[in-house]
């Protein structure tokens, strides 16, 4: 077993070569999701523990690093749900002893404004996302570059996803004072909504409220538009 | 040396090497528990020896703490801090009883391990400890390895012993746990399966059992008033048990309906591979055989005491916390067998004890004392078992690897946030000398100044709590065995130790 597992000086190694090749607008993810030691060591970037690389938002990352242990017993290759998503890598795989590191281009849409601009964030179905707390029966409003579609992102934090017989947690979301979309959040999951904006204004005002009749749960919420 | 020579030298053996091993045995959170209900029984004995009326009087009073497990255990553990805690210190002196009933389930399995061969005798107890998960929980001042041993010590009673004999031992199992509450209907049946004068013979050995209870009795001073209300409650408690939130191939389980196989899934997963390969061989030939109607009286015994220490965690409805704790007896019943096992099918038996123990010596080496994390071969180890999507531990032990770090940077009259260490295992900390006594318990990741995280499923938002709160993604320390984060130690920034 510790041959298929990086030494602290595997994982220096990566931290630095990092370090020398990042630059602003990357991102790390780890692989397997659980080797969170990393945060001991790289500090070159954000670093994320996303589950399901096919479908993770990386909000405003355009390229992402991809650090993962090869070797781990039963850990699946995570390259092919990077492809799925459109990915491709940027350039060949680095070995750091029993650690991998190589970059991938996302071809993500750019980002045109981060609404709810969080510095906090919180737990939602067992990944830490940059989302914003927000009390049931409160709302957000919001100023930003409307770019092509409104991405919204919402979810109930920690282990109250999951009370039973709860009603729903009701985002309503408005441009300009006209209705966008409604998300009804009424279970554990990062529930996702994107709309394709009508023509108007580059600039605009965004207001996301919520309510429930059950104000107990925390719950955050996340939004975004991209060009 | 004598058959029983040998297997009082096998308990005494396993005994001095639990008692060797403990100190970096951290306290589990049920431990916090009974370390406090030791203390309340053992103050009880000390009014019954300066003012035993009055302590008769009281015993509501004392012994109402953790109402929900009989007295017997936590009065071992009170008694032995009574006598030994000014020489052993308080941790130890707790554990020494556990440690008792560590060398007893030895003793036992060593006997019925010998009606095969004395390399049986010898290789059964080796089978049942040479695994962490097992090991691990030999140290602990809990109930599954005092159950476990009863059970063992029921069974040999029920074959060899009279019927007073029988009565004090299930009254002493019935003394320990719950899962004594099973052990009757399994000898009954035992009793009408054997050929018909042995049946008699046992079925008139079966009304001992009825004077078990006068020993649940005198070992339990709450149930001296208003029995039946105590006695109710303690049924009540385990018949509406809570079910805790359990990590299993990459779902958290929160209620029933559970796996059907999970407790069977989960032996093999854990331990080291050989063992799990001979239980499972074991069990398999015992059923096989028990078809074919070649079990002997012991066979079908240890068979139906297995069955009846796994058959409760298949129902789909029973609480699965706890890992492989709550059926220990299933491993060790089915460990007579598979020693005869390896005794018969390896060219030498010492090649063959060998081959099988020595994963699990390994496995003890390279994990102890984090033992609530260990997993085997096929779950690929633990970060196998962290890719499966398994439980990566509980009962928050793991905390002591942390420990001297805390000890060392947190300035005087620091707030830790401890997580999963409950406020008894932390004072327990403070009273082994383990944890400086200057150091504030906090009631979350907000209040603190260093947060010592024990990674849960569960429980993971308090990482990103901790984050918002101090400002900081980036670990100060932690425990983490083959790269799996177990317990990450974050520091308020300019704090010392801080990254």
């Amino acid at each position: 077993m510790p041959l298929r597992l990086p030494s602290e000086r595997d994982w220096a190694e990566a931290a630095g070569a990092l370090r020398s090749s990042a630059r602003p607008g990357d991102a790390v993810q780890i692989w397997p999701a659980w080797a969170e030691r990393a945060r001991m060591f790289v500090d070159a970037a954000p670093l994320l523990a996303e589950e399901d690389l096919a479908q993770a938002d990386y909000v405003g990352v355009q390229r992402l690093w991809l650090l993962s242990l090869p070797r781990a017993p039963y850990a699946r290759n995570p390259q092919g749900a990077l492809r799925a998503r459109g990915a491709t890598a940027a350039s060949q795989e680095q070995r750091f002893g029993a650690l991998a590191l190589q970059p991938w281009d996302l071809h993500a849409p750019q980002l045109a404004a981060d609404l709810t601009r969080a510095d906090e964030e919180h737990e939602v179905d067992y990944v830490a996302r940059r989302c914003l707390r927000l009390a049931i029966g409160s709302r957000i409003a919001s100023r930003g570059a409307a770019g092509r579609i409104l991405h919204f992102r919402a979810g109930i934090i920690g282990e109250r996803a999951y009370d039973k017989g709860r009603p729903p947690i009701v985002v309503q979301i408005f441009s300009g004072g006209a209705p966008l979309g409604v998300l009804a959040v009424d279970g554990p999951g990062w529930r996702k909504l994107d709309v394709e904006l009508p023509s108007g204004p580059e600039e605009r005002d965004f207001l996301f409220a919520v309510s429930s009749p059950d104000a107990a749960r925390p719950f955050c919420l996340q939004g975004w538009t991209t060009r | 040396m004598s058959g029983k020579a040998l297997a009082r030298l096998l308990g005494f053996g396993t005994a001095a090497a639990m008692a060797l091993t403990q100190s970096s045995v951290g306290f589990v959170r049920d431990e916090g528990y009974y370390f406090a209900a030791a203390q309340s029984y053992e103050a009880w004995l000390r009014l019954l020896w300066q003012a035993p009326l009055q302590a008769l009087a009281q015993t509501e009073r004392y012994w109402s703490y953790n109402f929900e497990h009989p007295g017997l255990i936590k009065l071992l553990f009170a008694l032995s801090h009574l006598c030994f805690s000014s020489s052993v210190g308080d941790t130890l002196a707790w554990r020494l009883p556990a440690f008792a009933f560590a060398g007893l389930i030895s003793y036992w399995l060593c006997l019925l391990g010998q009606s095969r061969s004395r390399a049986a005798g010898v290789l059964a107890p080796l089978l049942f400890w040479c695994a962490e998960r097992t090991f691990f929980h030999g140290h602990l001042a809990c109930f599954d390895i005092p159950i476990c041993a009863m059970t063992a010590g029921v069974a040999v009673a029920w074959l060899r012993g009279g019927g007073p004999w029988l009565a004090f031992l299930y009254g002493l199992a019935l003394s320990t746990k719950h899962n004594a509450w099973f052990l009757p209907p399994v000898l009954l049946v035992h009793a009408l399966l054997l050929a018909r004068e042995q049946r008699i013979a046992k079925l008139r050995l079966l009304p001992w059992l009825l004077l078990s209870p006068l020993v649940l009795l005198a070992t339990w001073p709450l149930l001296w008033h208003d029995p039946l209300r105590h006695l109710g409650d303690w049924i009540a408690f385990h018949t509406h048990h809570v079910h805790y939130a359990w990590y299993y191939f990459g779902e958290v389980l929160r209620g029933p309906p559970f796996p059907l196989f999970y407790p069977l899934v989960l032996d093999a997963l854990v331990l080291p591979l050989p063992i799990a390969a001979l239980l499972s061989a074991a069990g398999v030939k015992l059923l096989v055989d028990f078809a074919r109607r070649r079990l002997d009286a012991q066979r079908l015994l240890e068979l139906g005491l297995a069955g009846a220490a796994v058959l409760p965690f298949m129902l789909r409805t029973t609480p699965i916390f706890g890992g492989i704790k709550h059926w220990l007896a299933f491993l060790a019943l089915l460990s007579p067998e598979a020693a005869d096992l390896v005794v018969r099918i390896a060219p030498s038996p010492s090649l063959g004890a060998l081959a099988a123990l020595l994963p699990g010596l390994w496995q003890i080496a390279h994990v102890h004392p984090y033992g609530t994390s260990a997993y085997g071969e096929l779950a690929g180890g633990i970060p196998g078992a962290a890719s499966l999507g398994m439980q990566r531990q509980y009962w928050s032990n793991n905390v002591t690897a942390v420990l001297p770090w805390l000890n060392a940077h947190c300035p005087p009259g620091a707030r830790v946030y401890f997580h999963e260490v409950n406020v008894e295992s932390y004072r327990a900390y403070q009273l082994a000398g383990m944890l400086r006594g200057d150091l504030r318990y906090a009631p979350s990741p907000t209040n603190s100044d260093y947060a010592a995280l024990q990674w849960h499923r569960e429980f993971r938002d308090r990482e990103p709590e901790t984050w918002n709160a101090y400002g900081t993604r980036r670990p100060a320390f932690g425990l983490y065995l083959d790269e799996t984060p177990q317990v990450i130690v974050y520091a308020r920034p300019g704090f010392p130790g801080a990254p």
